[in-house]
Formats: C-alpha cells, sequence, structure tokens
C-alpha cells in the first residue's frame, strides 16, 4: 500500500536530512566567523519557513501532498549541490532561506500526510510507528555518516546526500495519486 | 530530470574541485587571507625534501608555516606552496646530563615542556605562552619572561637547515656559523630548520611578588629591585590603558628563586588551561567601552594582589593562558605590536607615547604588558641592540579598509616615537611599518637582504614580509 512507500519515503529523506544537518554546522564554523553570525544563519532559516507556512498550508490542499514533497526532494537534491561551493556568510545566508522554504515544505507535507491517511481512533499508535521508523533510520544516518567525515570530506557527505534526495524524488514522482 | 540533474551534479564537483585546488589561507591576525596554490605537510624528512625539490622543479614559491600566529603574511605568499611543518615534531633526544633537547621544528613548547617536566628541566627561553612551535619561535628569535638568558639564539646550540637547493646543512656558531645569525630571526627565508638542538635548564620553585607603581618609578625600580637581585630570575608587568589612568599606573610581578626548593615537588603539576570564562568576559567588556576598560584593568591588578606571595613552577610560569584571547568576530580582529625601549628611555618614552595616542579615539587599545629583554646582536635582524623594555600592545582592530588605514597611521607614529628614543619594533606582526621605519630600526636589513640573495637566488622561500620590505 502507498502508506507503506510513504513511510520508506519519509525514512529515506530523514536519513538524507540527518546526514547533513550535524555536519552542516561544521560548514557553517568554516564559513562564518561569529556566533552572531549563527544565530543569523539560523534566525533566516526559521523565520522563512514561520513566513512560507500559510502559503504551503494553502497550496497542499489544492495541489496535493505529493507534488509538494517532489518540489522538497529535487529541492533539496539541487541545493545540497550547492553548499560545498559556498564560501562566504552571505552564500550561507541565501541557502538557508531556501533551506527554511524547504523544511517547511518537508513538516507542513508529513503532516498532512499522516493527518489523511491515520485512523482517528488508532492515530497514537500509527503515529508512533510511523515515528519509530523515521527516527530509526535518522539514528543509523547521523551515526553512520560520523564514520564517513573521518574518510571523506564535508564536501562529499552533501554530494551523497543530494543523491539520496534525488533518488527519493524518483520515489515519489512514481508514486500512485492520491497519496492516500 | 535524471540528466538536468546529473549535469548539475558533474558541475558542482568540478567547481568545489577546483576551489579545494587553491585553497585561501591566512594567518590568525586574520587580516591578510592568501590564495595558495596548496598546503603540504609532511612527517617524514625525506618528503620535505622532495616538496623542496619539487617546488625547484616547477619553480614555485615556497612559505614555511608553524602555528601561523605571526600576522603580517611571514607564512603566506600568493600562489607558493604552503609548507606545513606542524607534523613534524617528534622529539628526538634528550640529553639529560648536559641539559640538551634535540627536537624536529614543528614540534610546541607545550609538547616539549610535557616531556621534561618529569625530568625536573625547563625551557631556558620561550614566549609568556607555549602554543608555538619551535621552528616559528627561532625564525623569529622570542623572548619572553626570562631576565637572565634573553633572546631565544641564546639557547640555541645547533639546527639542521634544508636549504633552497634541496641540501641539508647543519647550522651552528662553528660549523656555516653565518647562517646562524640569519636563521635566528630569519622569517623562514633561509630554508627549513628540521630538527633542533637546545640548551635547557633546571626547573625551580619561585615565589611571587606583586607591587602597584607608578610608571615614572619604573626603570629604578627594575634596576634595583629586579636586575641587581640575583635571585629574581622572571619578570613581567602591566601599565594601565583606561582613559583616567591612561599610562601611568603600573603593577609588576617578579618571580624570585624560592628559599626551600623542596618544595618544588608540589608545584610541578603543568597547569592546563585554567577557567577562562572570566577574564575572557572582562577582556570582552573592556573591548567596548572604556568602563569595560576599567574593570579589566581592576580585575587584572586584583588578581595579581592576590597571587602575591604564592609559589609556583619555572615551567608553570612558562605556560601561560591564551585561550581567552581566541576573539571571533567577523569584521574585527586584534592584533598585536611590541616596542622595545633602552631601560633608560622609558619615563620619557612613556609621556611621548602617552601625547601621540591619547587623542586616538579609534585606536582601541586593549592591554600593555612590559618585559625585559639584555641585549643580544648575534642575529642579524637582532632588536635587542641594548638592555631593553619590551612593551607588548594588544590592539582591536576592524578588518575594513578604514580600519586598517587608520590603525596603520596610529602605528606608525607610534613606531617613530620609539624610534626617537632608541627603540626597535618586533617583526612578526602586520607590516603597518615603511621601509624607512624597518631600516631605522633594523640598520643590518639590507646585509639580511643581500644574504638572502646570495643563499637563495631563486626566492625558492617566500613570504609577504620579504615581498614588502626587501625591494
Ligand atoms: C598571542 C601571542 C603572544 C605572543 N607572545 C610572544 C612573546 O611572549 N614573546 C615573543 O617573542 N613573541 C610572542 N609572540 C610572537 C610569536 O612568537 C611569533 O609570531 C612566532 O613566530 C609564532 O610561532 P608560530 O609557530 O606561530 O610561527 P609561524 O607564525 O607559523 O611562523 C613564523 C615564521 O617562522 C617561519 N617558520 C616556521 N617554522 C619554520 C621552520 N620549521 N623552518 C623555517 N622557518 C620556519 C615562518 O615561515 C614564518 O616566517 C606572540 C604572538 C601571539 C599571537
Amino acid at each position: 500500500m502507498n502508506y507503506r512507500k510513504f513511510i520508506i519515503y519519509q525514512g529515506t529523506i530523514g536519513m538524507a536530512a540527518s546526514m547533513i544537518f550535524p555536519f552542516y554546522v561544521l560548514l557553517l564554523k568554516n564559513v562564518g566567523s561569529s556566533y552572531a553570525q549563527f544565530g543569523w544563519a539560523y534566525g533566516l532559516f526559521a523565520l522563512t519557513a514561520a513566513l512560507s507556512y500559510p502559503v504551503i498550508g494553502k497550496f497542499a490542499d489544492q495541489a496535493g501532498d505529493k507534488v509538494l514533497l517532489i518540489i522538497y526532494s529535487w529541492g533539496m537534491a539541487l541545493i545540497l549541490l550547492v553548499f560545498p561551493l559556498a564560501y562566504e556568510i552571505w552564500h550561507i545566508y541565501v541557502l538557508q532561506i531556501f533551506m527554511g522554504l524547504l523544511g517547511a515544505v518537508q513538516k507542513n507535507s508529513e503532516k498532512t500526510v499522516l493527518a489523511r491517511s491515520v485512523n482517528k481512533e488508532t492515530a497514537g499508535n500509527e503515529i508512533g510507528r510511523y515515528h519509530i521508523w523515521t527516527s530509526i533510520g535518522a539514528a543509523i544516518a547521523v551515526i553512520a555518516t560520523g564514520y564517513l567525515v573521518d574518510f571523506l570530506t564535508i564536501g562529499s557527505i552533501f554530494y551523497i546526500a543530494s543523491i539520496v534526495f534525488a533518488w527519493s524524488g524518483f520515489y515519489m514522482m512514481k508514486m500512485e495519486k492520491p497519496l492516500v | 530530470m535524471i540528466i538536468i540533474y546529473t549535469v548539475i551534479f558533474a558541475g558542482s564537483l568540478i567547481l568545489f574541485q577546483t576551489q579545494l585546488a587553491s585553497p585561501v589561507v591566512e594567518d590568525r591576525g586574520r587580516l591578510l587571507p592568501v590564495k595558495m596554490k596548496s598546503v603540504k605537510s609532511s612527517d617524514s624528512e625525506d618528503e620535505i625534501k622532495n616538496i623542496v625539490r619539487e617546488a625547484n622543479l616547477h619553480d614555485d614559491k615556497i612559505s614555511i608555516a608553524g602555528m601561523q600566529h605571526s600576522q603580517g603574511g611571514q607564512t603566506l605568499y600568493p600562489g607558493g606552496i604552503m609548507l606545513d611543518v606542524k607534523q613534524y615534531n617528534k622529539i628526538l633526544e634528550l640529553d639529560e646530563k648536559n641539559q640538551l633537547i634535540t627536537v624536529q621544528s614543528g614540534v610546541t613548547w607545550a609538547e616539549i615542556q610535557s616531556y621534561i617536566n618529569p625530568y625536573g628541566l625547563a625551557l631556558k627561553v620561550s614566549q609568556s605562552q607555549n602554543i608555538f612551535t619551535v621552528g616559528g619561535s627561532i625564525s623569529v628569535n622570542v623572548h619572553g619572561r626570562d631576565i637572565r638568558n634573553h633572546t631565544l639564539i641564546e639557547t640555541v646550540e645547533s639546527f639542521r637547515l634544508l636549504n633552497a637547493q634541496g641540501k641539508v646543512l647543519n647550522v651552528s656558531r662553528d660549523e656555516n656559523s653565518e647562517l646562524f645569525g640569519l636563521v635566528n630571526g630569519g622569517y623562514g627565508l633561509f630554508g627549513v630548520i628540521l630538527d633542533v638542538t637546545l640548551h635547557l635548564t633546571e626547573d625551580e620553585l619561585y615565589q611571587v611578588k606583586t607591587q602597584s607603581i607608578s610608571y615614572d618609578e619604573y626603570s629604578t625600580y627594575f634596576t634595583k629591585n629586579v636586575l641587581q637581585k640575583e635571585n629574581v630570575k622572571m619578570h613581567l608587568a602591566r601599565i594601565s590603558v583606561p582613559p583616567d589612568s591612561f599610562l601611568t599606573e603600573m603593577y609588576v610581578t617578579d618571580y624570585s628563586t624560592a628559599d626551600d626548593q623542596s618544595l618544588l615537588g608540589n608545584y610541578t603539576t603543568l597547569k592546563r588551561e585554567s577557567i577562562i570564562a572570566i577574564p575572557k568576559f572582562f577582556l570582552g567588556l573592556s573591548r567596548t567601552n572604556e568602563w569595560g576598560e576599567k574593570m579589566f584593568w581592576n580585575t587584572q591588578k586584583e588578581y595579581s594582589e592576590r597571587i602575591n606571595g604564592t609559589y609556583i613552577s619555572r615551567n608553570n610560569v612558562m605556560r601561560s593562558d591564551s585561550l581567552f584571547m581566541d576573539y571571533n568576530n567577523a569584521s574585527k580582529t586584534e592584533v598585536l605590536q611590541e616596542y622595545f625601549v633602552p631601560i633608560n628611555q622609558y619615563t620619557a618614552y612613556i609621556d611621548d607615547l602617552r601625547d601621540t595616542i591619547k587623542d586616538e579615539e579609534d585606536f582601541n587599545l586593549l592591554n600593555i604588558t612590559v618585559r625585559y629583554v639584555g641585549k643580544n646582536e648575534e642575529a642579524v635582524m637582532s632588536y635587542a641592540n641594548d638592555d631593553m623594555f619590551a612593551l607588548v600592545m594588544l590592539i582591536n582592530q576592524g578588518t575594513s579598509e578604514e580600519s586598517i588605514d587608520t590603525t596603520g597611521r596610529v602605528i606608525r607614529n607610534m613606531i617613530d616615537v620609539t624610534l626617537k628614543h632608541d627603540g626597535t619594533y618586533y617583526l612578526p606582526y602586520y607590516h603597518y611599518p615603511t621601509k624607512e621605519q624597518l631600516i631605522e630600526a633594523y640598520p643590518r636589513s639590507e646585509e639580511f637582504f643581500e644574504m638572502k640573495e646570495k643563499y637563495d637566488p631563486d626566492e625558492r622561500f617566500m613570504n609577504l614580509f620579504y615581498e614588502e620590505y626587501h625591494k
């Protein structure tokens, strides 16, 4: 069934996202040079997310969750190719704005899909199970990446994550509509 | 979709590779980001020789880098190869009986201290902090708190030098002796210092004595109570920078051999960087405004009063905290200056200096320490042409062009004042001084540059310091 596929999809992008997130801070550290810049980088992320939720919400109901998830996957796949090239703090600011937007797309869609698919009566159980699988995926990814960084460079982590996102984009494109 | 993605992917990767290929590096002063061709490092002598050989083949310039705490591009050259010697850092031999140690030049003082402390041995000369490499320290011929040994060159027995032609030479006062005075204080321009044999001394227990005095009593105090008292071994002082007491108050710290050396064992554990939050906080405050400057001065003074009468081992005096000075701000940085003036000129010098900078609103002077360095002219580029006081200034400045201009103007004025009082200034910092100032402070500069041309006619070893001043 489609819901299973959705969990696989979420698990995969969860893994890809957790691959980069902790290490992404290392990149910021290379580029930025003060805590204030750190603050700004994350602040811009949160702020764009906040501003884009209303629009995303509306769009989700009209166009459907699938389109949004495809945008998210491909958006991430592409933006991760830009990260290794950033070397000035303003590059990071711009990227953070896009990341904020895409992050909001993912967060919102994750919830709308869940809301549309779970039973009201067994919602607790179902969402709980959903989180088990996605969290396990994320945990494995973070730990594995920790080892990878020892061998590869931070740059290559972004490329690998990008490929995973690209794959997830195809996976989502092939899924039947509606998702649930 | 796949095709578009693959194309973008490949494009990004290629760009990334080319970016990696020419790294932008800078020293800790952060005023000089420089694009180098590559950064190479090795822990093997053969590989280092190879790097020099290859550079000769391809006519590449080499800049040698230790910890890169020098601030005027002494480790940098655009398009050159940076030879990072930090990994070349083994301790090769300790001759306990003769108190000699042989080390590879990338080793830091901290590593040597950990190694020799259990043997009851200590360094003769090092900076106040121990974060620097031996190679970097020899190349600037450093000095520190010890008042009986003066500049580092006095403690260097010999070293091996990999020269521009790729040959290894033994250098000491007896062998290739001309190079001895050139490489000590030679800013990496005559070759790679490979391993070095240094004289050590015994670790000792010192008692700390601190005292407040006025700046115009300092010369007399120092001559009578420090230099002429044989048991005083180390010394340092500070002079006030807050506006209401600008360059008038001082407090001094003397380290004298303790009467009961049998207590040394209780004090030999090497200090780690202690809690840095507090000095860091007060230094942070002093960057922002006058009130903060006052607070910083007062806490420093109180601290100095508190340690009066306490005991400390020699090794621990030579590993003072530095982490709290780490400063992370994108648009500002902290730079150092150091001026040397003959002891008997001190009072008049401070009066002149005060007049020169008291109205400079945009010049943020955070701290001044004063130490002593006795005359030693063994190095061609010697700054200690008399028995001198050494004033180190910590300056907070912007990284914008305008800030660099302002700071540069004030610094050149200060150097003029210093030269007027028969003083000199220190070379590992930013190239604010003019060439005329360099020649006045270092009358043998021309000779130094001529020798560079003689030993390294192809300019294999290059850095921004040489580039700026040799023409
Ligand atoms: C916070 C701070 C405190 C300081 N305190 C003192 C002090 O108390 N007393 C004092 O005298 N100085 C002091 N200095 C200056 C400091 O000693 C010099 O900047 C010193 O050169 C730093 O050593 P480094 O390992 O960082 O050398 P680097 O900056 O890496 O190199 C300095 C020079 O040495 C050359 N070099 C390095 N290694 C080799 C090698 N193996 N062979 C040939 N050439 C080499 C480089 O090419 C360069 O020209 C201080 C500096 C700072 C930033």
